[in-house]
């Protein structure tokens, strides 16, 4: 039961700072003269006939599953306390040599597919593995050598697409890799669609989608149910105190990057193998900083992160109607930012909300049967100075004002 | 709540439609003088957008000279940061019952076969990629860069003091390689001896290139340190950090695609861009409009603008390279009767 | 107490309300100008609330805070320390690599700039209340008493003409706590009001003019220091017997549990932090390790846990060398540990109790089933350590930090006990918990020692101490400087040794 209710509380911080940042979007969009209500209702509307609206649905469903990878790739790595920011990188190398390695072999539909796969989670994690390394060997800070290993990436992977790699006939203005044969495509939802009954869309649902799913269980259950993930949050939680309950920093950070990395990987993998087919020089690139904003709003949780990803994804296209609307396009922008900020900022304020409300309800008697009202939210936490985790993410702030 | 929300929005959603009838016409369409009866263009914009000073805003002059002629409306439409929603914009605005539609830029070329092939009652340009094999409905607008840069090479080597000029190319793409074939081979024709320095501010795949002045400032710098002193930069929104860099200088530097000396706006850089290499995409766009009004537009086809149809060339803005025009206009023939031929891809 | 002279500190009936608890209720408090104040009271009696308010961290749901005779309202600790009102906290909030003077000017610039004013200013407080400070010292190098000197230089800096002091020997050896009471004389004689919190009574009888008894978040009572014994506060305070660390008959068997030879540890300097301790703890032992805070302690009970490299020597467990073992295989095969700072290594404050539970045990049942979590058993254990080890909380689910400090430590004791270790490591199991809290702690080592588990007691209650230990190894300066018969050293003497002050082996056992 209090299970249900700390769910709940949960939920209704990131829900709340949605309702905040329309709100502030709203009051914008009135500022510069748009009708807040007319851009809403074009944002909504997913077309008049069946087919327009379920390729609307596809279309938010096909951003939306590299977003949610990129924020689950952040988010492992957030919730033992590391800053991943290499993820962009690291799908970037991951693709470009699946999609070499792809083209070049040629094997029976799923075998293939799955070459491909293991091939981009092996490079990602690989790459990732390298920060891994340096933070346990050498103290580099994950957050330095990971910026500084993008740079890499991003040269090598342009390296080995135009040198090695390089498919596309010269002179043509999109260089890409040669075409993965068609073996190594994964098959897309659409034959799903029609069998429930909906209308085919011109557009492909990713069959990637279902990859997915199954990746955001696995880590929802790795992290949730396993010693492994135990050892991983705890470390997250404190790091002090995971390595006296005997986890293994060094080996942690490592296996934590590497599985980061892996996850990474997969995040180019819905476009390569369910349209493109190719890795160009047109691949959709930041989807890694995309992933720190959805892992932030999706509290690190594999569950949140898909509902941040598909909020995401819905936001970003709506900006196409909105132009048509004659409605400036930033105003969607304006909304993710506001978005991520006011969660930040929420995820800040019921965490202390929470903490006060469990440390003064234990301050006398133990049966703190709050009535859910909470103390002043504006008022400052027992002792000042030591709040200052700006990204609320791993929640680590020492103890304020011990239980006395 | 989320939900509630929606329920609102969508609520208000009725209403807002009903008096909101065809999109089209707005967007800054100028108010030029069209109607209704003229074509309903959809324009969709490369990463940048209007405003770039540059690429996506002469594109935008083409289509208002031909709304001035032929009458009609004009949609304006832009990609999401990460430029991933290309296939997406094609798609609405050709569901939404906009033809032409015009893609400015190579980027849209992976995806505009795609959409085209969806919607075979909709005419589809695309400047800077081939229509060819593309699919029947699609035209490309390409334009000899390669040409417009020799001149500039040959602009650049006739002024030069030092011997010594350089190229700072945007992206290392084989578009804007074209740039550097031309620049080098034109720089080369006129003094063999001469030193070219290249560099290109990100590699492939990484775009921030074409829209990064500091480092374009930094990538210039240097080769003014290294005694260059004339640059072509053909680097889209990075050039004005060239342009920095030549002023911080005291030294010089070559515009690209729009007659940058117009529209750069500061009186301090326009002292250094002694010449542009045009590209008239503006006048690409317009032409393309008038044989879609006109009927004789034709798909799977490129139309190639070059020195020849006037597609490139130099600008004259600020008088600085008055001098040389008559250089300039007997290589300029010279290519255009064939007795040059200027490569399209880097030697090297 | 005179009626004529206003009171420094009044407060009347002040009752302060969380959602679903009373913290404070209809607190009454009368502090007389220029005497130290005691307010005594188990932890989780509510005495941090009352200070909170007195402070202006927050404000009171009901009553009134005079200072002087006037009604004064703080939104703010920044008002109450305009008002003459400043504290020192227990945990030191000082910025190591500052000098005195920059820390004690940080964040009070604008009264006497940073200058030579500053300085002067700092020097005269230091000489007026025998402060002995340093301006130019670095507060690294300073050792705890020096820091809460340099804490109280920083609330007297601010204009403060009442001082609150939140435990302040909690972290004090007792040489150094007389030091402070010294200080605190200072204080009174310049005509100071001080306000002491403790549960230490003791001390609170030495230093005290008066004494406030709060239970159960309201005042029970005020005492006269002079005329009241210990074990009537305790009374007061608990309404039970004051429980004694005394054991009973030596337990100690002969097969020896964990042997320490020639352990070295590397430190920050030249200097070992750690320097070839040899030492045994057999079956049914209790090993106390003695000496002021940061003379190699820490770092020995981390090499013990292998969370440390040893520089030299080896650890053996029964018969093991456990000298190359992980931190976890060392638990896995028998090793207990309470760790000094729960917060920093024994507990996810951020975490529900049974994680918690199986923190520290993530292999061992019930917690584990193969690689994965039991939730369910977890659960189910945690609910069995809460009822057999009195863990107040309201279920499993609870988060740790929700716990008082007492409950939270007891909670530790009983995941660590329930694993049945050969050897447990308990560094200050008792500190920062209240008195209930402690004598069931004490019981659990007894019994433990009983049952044969060899025990590695380290601690800075001397009492508890000499009260627990079969035998008192004495260290300084990470060296074993003298091992000692507990039933034969007085803690005064202890102290003496704890400081180098005495190094001939009075009551020594070897």
């Amino acid at each position: 039961m209090s299970a249900l209710r700390r769910t709940g509380q949960a939920l209704l911080a990131p829900a709340l700072a949605v309702v905040i940042a329309l709100v502030i979007s709203a009051a914008v969009m009135a500022a510069i003269g748009v009708d807040p209500a007319r851009a809403f209702s074009v944002m909504v509307d997913f077309g008049d006939t069946p087919s327009q609206q379920v390729t609307a649905i596809v279309v938010v469903l096909n951003r939306a599953v590299p977003l949610f990878l990129a924020g689950l790739a952040v988010a492992v790595a957030f919730r033992m306390g590391l800053f991943n920011i290499g993820v962009e990188g690291q799908y970037r190398m991951a693709t470009v040599v699946a999609a070499g390695v792809g083209a070049s072999v040629s094997l029976p539909g799923p075998l293939h597919v799955l070459l491909i796969i293991v091939v981009a989670m092996g490079v990602a994690a690989i790459w990732a593995g390298i920060v891994g390394v340096l933070k346990v060997t050498r103290g580099v800070s994950e957050v330095i050598s990971s910026i500084m290993l993008n740079f890499i990436a991003l040269g090598l992977a342009s390296f080995l697409l135009t040198g090695p790699l390089r498919g596309s006939e010269p002179g043509a203005s999109i260089v890409t890799t040669t075409e993965i044969p068609e073996s190594g495509w994964f098959p897309s939802l659409n034959g799903l669609l029609g069998a429930l009954g909906l209308a085919n869309p011109p557009r492909q649902l990713y069959g990637f989608l279902l990859v997915a799913v199954v990746v955001g269980v696995a880590v929802a259950v790795l992290l949730k149910r396993t010693r492994f993930g135990f050892d991983l949050r705890a470390t997250g939680l404190s790091a002090s105190a995971a390595s006296a309950s005997g986890v293994d920093a060094k080996r942690m950070v490592i296996t934590t990057m590497l599985i980061s990395g892996a996850v990474a990987g997969l995040i180019g993998l819905p476009d390569l193998l369910g349209s493109d087919h190719s890795y160009g020089t047109q691949f959709t690139s930041g989807l890694g900083f995309l992933g720190i904003a959805i892992a932030l709003l999706g509290r690190n949780s594999p569950l949140g992160i898909a509902v941040a990803a598909v909020l995401f994804a819905f936001l970003d296209r709506a900006s196409v109607p909105l132009q048509i609307a004659s409605i400036p396009s930033s105003v969607v922008t304006i909304i993710q930012g506001t978005i991520v900020l006011a969660v930040v900022i929420a995820n800040e304020i019921a965490r202390r909300i929470a903490r006060r409300q469990a440390e003064s309800g234990s301050a006398v008697a133990p049966p703190a049967a709050g009535d859910g009202s909470s103390p002043e939210p504006g008022s400052t936490p027992p002792t000042g100075p030591a709040l200052t985790n700006a990204t609320g993410s791993a929640g680590r702030t020492e103890p304020t004002g011990s239980a006395q | 709540m989320k939900l509630a929300a929606l329920a609102i929005a969508g609520s208000l959603a009725l209403a807002a439609c009903a008096s909101d009838e065809p999109a089209g016409g707005s967007g800054g369409s100028g108010g030029s003088g069209g109607g209704e009866d003229g074509p309903k263009i959809g324009l969709a914009y490369d990463t940048g957008g209007r405003g770039d000073k540059s690429f996506n805003d002469s594109a935008y002059a083409g289509v208002e000279a031909a709304i001035e002629t032929n009458g009609g409306t004009v949609q304006e439409i832009s990609p999401n940061s990460d430029a991933s929603d290309r296939a997406d914009l094609l798609t609405q605005l050709a569901d939404q019952g906009f033809n032409p539609v015009i893609a400015v830029g190579f980027a849209y070329g992976d995806v505009i076969g795609d959409v085209a092939q969806q919607y075979p009652d909709t005419s589809f340009a695309i400047v800077d990629s081939s229509g060819v094999d593309v699919a029947d409905n699609v035209t490309g607008l390409l334009f000899a860069a390669n040409e417009g840069s020799f001149l500039g090479g040959v602009a650049a080597a006739t002024k030069s003091e030092t011997g010594n000029v350089g190229f700072v190319g945007g992206v290392e793409t084989p578009l804007i390689q074209a740039f550097e074939a031309g620049f080098v081979a034109g720089a080369q024709a006129v003094n063999p001896d001469i030193t070219v320095q290249v560099q290109y501010i990100s590699p492939a795949g990484d775009f921030s290139g074409f829209n990064d002045p500091a480092r374009g400032q930094i990538v210039a710098q240097g080769m003014f340190d290294g005694g260059a002193d004339i640059v072509y930069a053909a680097a889209g929104g990075s050039g004005i950090g060239v342009f920095q860099a030549a002023a911080a200088s005291g030294k010089r530097a070559i515009g690209v695609d729009s007659d940058q000396y117009e529209t750069v706006g500061d009186p301090a850089l326009q002292a250094v861009i002694m010449t542009s290499v045009l590209k008239r995409v503006d006048n690409a766009v317009e032409a393309y409009i008038g044989t879609f009004v006109d009927g004789s537009v034709e798909g799977g086809t490129d139309v190639v603008s070059d020195l020849s149809t006037e597609g490139v060339g130099l600008s004259y803005s600020g008088g600085f390279i008055d001098d040389i025009k008559s250089t300039i206009d007997e290589y300029t023939q010279k290519i255009v009767d064939g007795d040059i031929t200027v490569p399209e891809t880097p030697s090297n | 107490m005179t009626e004529s002279a206003p009171l420094a500190v009044e407060l009347r009936g002040i009752t302060k309300r969380f959602p679903g608890v009373v913290a404070n209720k209809d607190i009454e408090l009368r502090v007389a100008r220029g005497e130290v104040h005691a307010i005594v009271g188990e932890n989780g009696a509510g005495k941090s609330t009352l200070m909170k308010t007195l402070y202006g961290m927050h404000r009171p749901d009901e009553g009134q805070i005079l200072l002087g005779g006037r009604e004064v309202v703080f939104k703010s600790p920044a008002d109450a320390i305009a008002a003459g009102v400043g504290m020192v906290h227990q945990h030191f909030m000082l910025a190591d690599n500052l000098t005195v003077l920059e820390n004690v000017v940080l964040g009070a610039e604008k009264l006497h700039g940073i200058g030579g004013d500053a300085r002067r200013r700092i020097v005269e407080i230091s000489d007026a209340y025998a402060l002995g400070l340093e301006p130019d010292t670095l507060v690294e190098d300073l050792g705890v008493g020096d820091r809460q000197r340099v804490e109280i230089a920083k609330v007297l800096y601010r204009g403060a003409t009442t001082l609150i002091l939140d435990e302040p020997t909690a972290v004090l050896v007792p040489q150094e706590v007389d030091e402070l009471f010294g200080n605190l004389a200072e204080l009174k004689r310049e005509g100071l009001t001080v306000i002491f919190i403790s549960h230490k009574l003791d001390e609170v009888r030495k230093v005290a003019d008066a004494i406030t008894v709060i239970r159960r978040g309201t005042t029970v009572g005020t005492a006269d220091p002079r005329t009241t014994t210990a074990k009537q506060l305790a009374e007061m305070m608990v309404g039970a017997e004051l429980p004694t660390p005394e054991t009973r008959t030596s337990t100690v068997r002969e097969t020896p549990v964990l042997q320490l030879r020639g352990v070295t540890v590397a430190g920050p300097g030249t200097r070992p932090a750690v320097d070839d301790v040899t030492l045994t703890v057999r079956e049914g032992e209790v090993v106390g390790i003695a000496g002021v805070e940061g003379n190699g302690q820490a770092e020995l009970v981390d090499a013990v846990m292998g969370l440390r490299p040893l520089a030299a020597g080896t650890i053996v467990l029964g018969a093991d060398d456990i000298t190359s073992w992980t931190t976890r295989t060392r638990r896995e095969r028998g090793i207990g540990f309470i760790p000094e700072d729960r917060h920093r290594q024994g507990m996810l404050l951020d975490a529900p109790l049974w994680e918690n539970r199986v923190l520290g045990h993530q292999t061992e049942a019930p917690n584990a089933k193969g690689l994965f979590i039991d939730r369910k058993a977890a659960r189910a254990d945690t609910e069995r350590i809460m009822r057999e080890y009195d863990v107040r909380a309201p279920g499993p689910d609870t988060l740790a930090v929700a716990l008082s400090g007492g409950n939270q430590q007891k909670l530790i004791v009983g995941r660590e006990m329930s694993a049945g270790p050969r050897l447990l490591i308990a560094a200050h199991p008792t500190r920062g918990v209240d008195v209930g809290a402690q004598s069931v702690i004490w019981e659990l080592l007894k019994d433990a020692r009983a049952e044969g588990m060899g025990i590695v007691l380290i601690s800075a209650d001397l009492d508890e101490l000499i009260g627990l230990s079969d035998t008192l190894q004495v260290m300084l300066r990470g060296s074993v400087v003298a091992t000692l018969d507990p039933q034969a050293v007085t803690p005064e003497q202890l102290g003496g040794y704890m400081t180098g002050a005495v190094t001939s082996p009075a009551g020594s056992v070897q």
